[in-house]
């Protein structure tokens, strides 16, 4: 039983401040992910939480005992490393047992629960080898093995898939969430990749500078992404943005993209005055309607077999040029003046072709300009 | 792999070959020297074979000089220099490589420069400290004086080791529930066995060929003299006996090489591989 809550925790390196303001709060037994760009200060959060670095101020509490001033070692946490981490010198067994030797168990005990978590992981059979003599895929699971083999009161976990290739990573990620549910144990993992947030977590913390984005699970961050940077983070790809109008006809407040007139779910009288920033994810544009939406011309066309991503330019004096800043993105395929769609179907799709794009209504989101939030 | 040329492996042996002749041929010397009858020594041109090898030498040695105990003085000093030098290198070192320290990147410069002062430079300070400490005439001033010029490369040879170990390593041994001490303990100090091998090596040798502090502060205490003190004063003002000499010099040789076969196994780096991906 292990809830964690960090309140109001600071952290800063002499002037860079790697670590502003957070505030979170994890149900025992969740998965839950930090997730940002890299530089954001994840592993920061991570480090604080198991006291390999001294918070600059507020509080950490482990099941609901606060931590703050505690060393790593009396956390009763266990982590993993991108890196692994495992001690060269010794067998997969000490390896794995090193944990329980430093707290005084007997060696009968820690024998016994050693082998338990080899027989999990599959590792029987290389229990008295030597980290070296190991793949990465094996190494990666000894370093599960000494976490789970302490039965601690949570794991933590800084990219610990981001060493092995992408066929592997996607296995590993399945075992590890299997894993963390058939021990509910409390799990905080760390990554940059948002794909593996979004299959993996049951709350997800977006995080960017230092600072805390949004908090939720990975359908309220799909559907109501709490500002334009995670609304472009989260997805793949990320969120369309573009400029546009805010008009107001009957009462019901509408934009206009391209040709299309667009009406917005949201209140008239919580939109800006002139003009708003509006958000469509790729997979809700329509694509390749008779009538209705607005007709552009597509350009790459890269394509999956039935899935296909259109790359088409946003309409004429609606991209927004700073976009690249706000969303600080490093994809470099992605840049203000192209939109895209993520389309399943069988149709044939080729660069230059004519096709008419629509947004469908209650799809749209919006963001105020100034502050860059969602609007609703 | 390209194949080499025959020319080049030619060329290869030819320096392999004459490297090891010339740093082998002062040994040889030596051990010529040691076994000729002390009549031959001078003899003009010299014999490059022993035909007349001379063994008595070394009994001769052993029962006319305390030997003996300049043996046991001189491992006492190179023991206690090379684990006082450890000691303090590898705490500096490992501070110096894990604390970012505020100019710590200039002391470690710092270090290395005191490294340059010659020893002659700093003998008679160190002569003067030892006196108004009482410490003239005891081993302890040697181990001292030595490791004031040993503890400077070493924490910089100790350094560059620590700094290829990740810290990641530390910080599982310390999750793992060790104290800061114990991880150092525990999981660097084994990991760097090379590194602490190479360093106690450097050590050792430079202890046990020093002349210098150990005549300055011992001489006046015949008990304590180290090897190399008692086999200077073998050099008589009249006549000198070289093949004792150098039969004396060729024992005081044997642990160095001893030391250095027992360290040679943890020489060989490569033992940091598989803690990563
Ligand atoms: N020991 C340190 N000294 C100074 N700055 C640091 C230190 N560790 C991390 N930082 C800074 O803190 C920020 C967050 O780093 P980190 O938590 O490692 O990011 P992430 O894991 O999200 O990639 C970065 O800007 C980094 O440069
Ligand atoms: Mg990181």
């Amino acid at each position: 039983m292990a809830t964690i809550d960090f309140d109001n925790v600071q952290k800063s390196y002499g002037e860079v401040h790697a670590i502003r303001d957070f505030t979170l709060h994890v149900e025992d037994g969740d998965f839950c992910v930090f997730v940002g760009p890299s530089g954001c200060g994840k592993s920061t959060a991570l480090k604080m939480l198991a006291g390999l670095e001294a918070t600059s101020a507020g509080s950490i509490s482990i099941g609901g005992r606060d931590v703050t001033e505690l060393g790593p070692g009396k956390r009763d946490i266990a982590m993993v490393f991108q890196n692994y981490a495992l001690y060269p010198h010794m067998s997969v067994r000490s390896n794995i047992g090193f944990g329980l030797k430093m707290r005084g168990q007997d060696k009968a005990d820690i024998n016994r629960r050693v082998e338990a978590a080899a027989e999990t992981l599959e590792l029987t059979s290389y229990l008295d080898r030597r980290p070296r003599a190991l793949s990465g895929g094996q190494r990666q699971r000894v370093a599960l093995g000494r976490a789970i083999v302490r039965e601690p009161s949570a794991f933590l976990m800084d990219e610990p898939l981001s060493n092995l290739d992408a066929k592997l990573r996607v296995q590993t990620r399945s075992e590890i969430v299997n894993l963390q549910k058939r021990l509910g144990v409390t799990t905080i993992y760390v990554t940059h990749d948002q794909v593996e947030a979004l299959t993996m977590a049951s709350k997800i913390v977006v995080m960017r500078g230092g600072v805390i984005q949004q908090i939720g699970s990975p359908d309220t961050l799909f559907a109501e992404p709490a500002n334009i940077f995670v609304a472009g983070f989260i997805g793949s790809p990320g969120m369309n943005f573009f400029r546009g109008p805010v008009e107001i006809e009957n009462g019901r407040a509408q934009t206009r993209f391209g040709e299309q007139v667009v009406p917005l779910s949201v209140s008239p009288d919580r939109l800006p005055r002139g003009e708003a920033i509006f958000g469509i994810r790729p997979e809700h544009l329509k694509i390749g309607g008779e009538t209705g939406g607005t007709p552009v011309s597509l350009g790459l066309v890269e394509s999956l077999g039935t899935e296909k991503i259109l790359h088409f330019p946003t309409p004429e004096g609606q991209a927004i040029h700073s976009l690249q800043k706000v969303i600080g993105s490093d994809d470099a395929a992605r840049d203000s003046t192209t939109m895209l769609a993520r389309v399943i179907d069988d149709r044939r799709y080729s660069d230059g072709e004519h096709v008419r794009v629509a947004l469908p209504e209650g799809k749209v989101h919006v963001f105020d300009p100034e502050t860059q939030k969602a609007l609703s | 792999m390209q194949k080499r040329s025959p020319l080049g492996t030619f060329g290869i042996y030819a320096t392999v070959i004459f490297t090891c002749a010339a740093l082998l041929f002062p040994i040889y010397w030596m051990i010529l020297t040691a076994l000729s009858p002390r009549t031959r020594l001078r003899e003009y041109p010299p014999r490059f074979w022993p035909d007349d090898p001379q063994w008595g030498v070394f009994a001769d040695l052993l029962a006319t000089q305390p030997f003996a105990l300049w043996m046991w003085n001189t491992i006492l000093v190179a023991v206690a220099t090379m684990i006082l030098s450890l000691t303090v290198g590898v705490l500096a070192a490992y501070a110096l490589s894990r604390h970012r320290l505020r100019g710590g990147q200039g002391l470690g410069l710092f270090i290395l420069t005191s490294k340059m002062l010659p020893a002659t430079l700093l003998v008679i300070p160190l002569f003067a400290i030892f006196k108004s400490l009482g410490l003239v005439g005891s081993l302890w001033s040697v181990v001292i004086a030595q490791a004031t010029l040993i503890v400077p490369f070493a924490t910089w040879m100790l350094k560059g080791y620590f700094d290829t170990i990740p810290p990641e390593l530390e910080h599982a041994a310390l999750v793992d529930g060790c104290s800061p001490l114990g991880a150092l303990v525990r999981v660097v100090l084994p990991v760097a066995a090379p590194g602490l091998a190479a360093t106690a090596l450097y050590a050792f040798v430079i202890s046990w060929s020093d002349f210098l502090y150990a005549r300055t502060f011992l001489t006046t205490s015949e008990s304590k003299w180290t090897l190399n003190v008692g086999i200077a004063t073998l050099k008589g003002e009249f006549v000198t006996d070289w093949n004792t000499i150098m039969a004396a010099s060729l024992m005081a040789a044997v642990p160095i090489i001893g030391v250095y076969l027992f360290l040679e196994r943890y020489l060989v780096g490569g033992l940091s591989s598989g803690s990563d991906k």
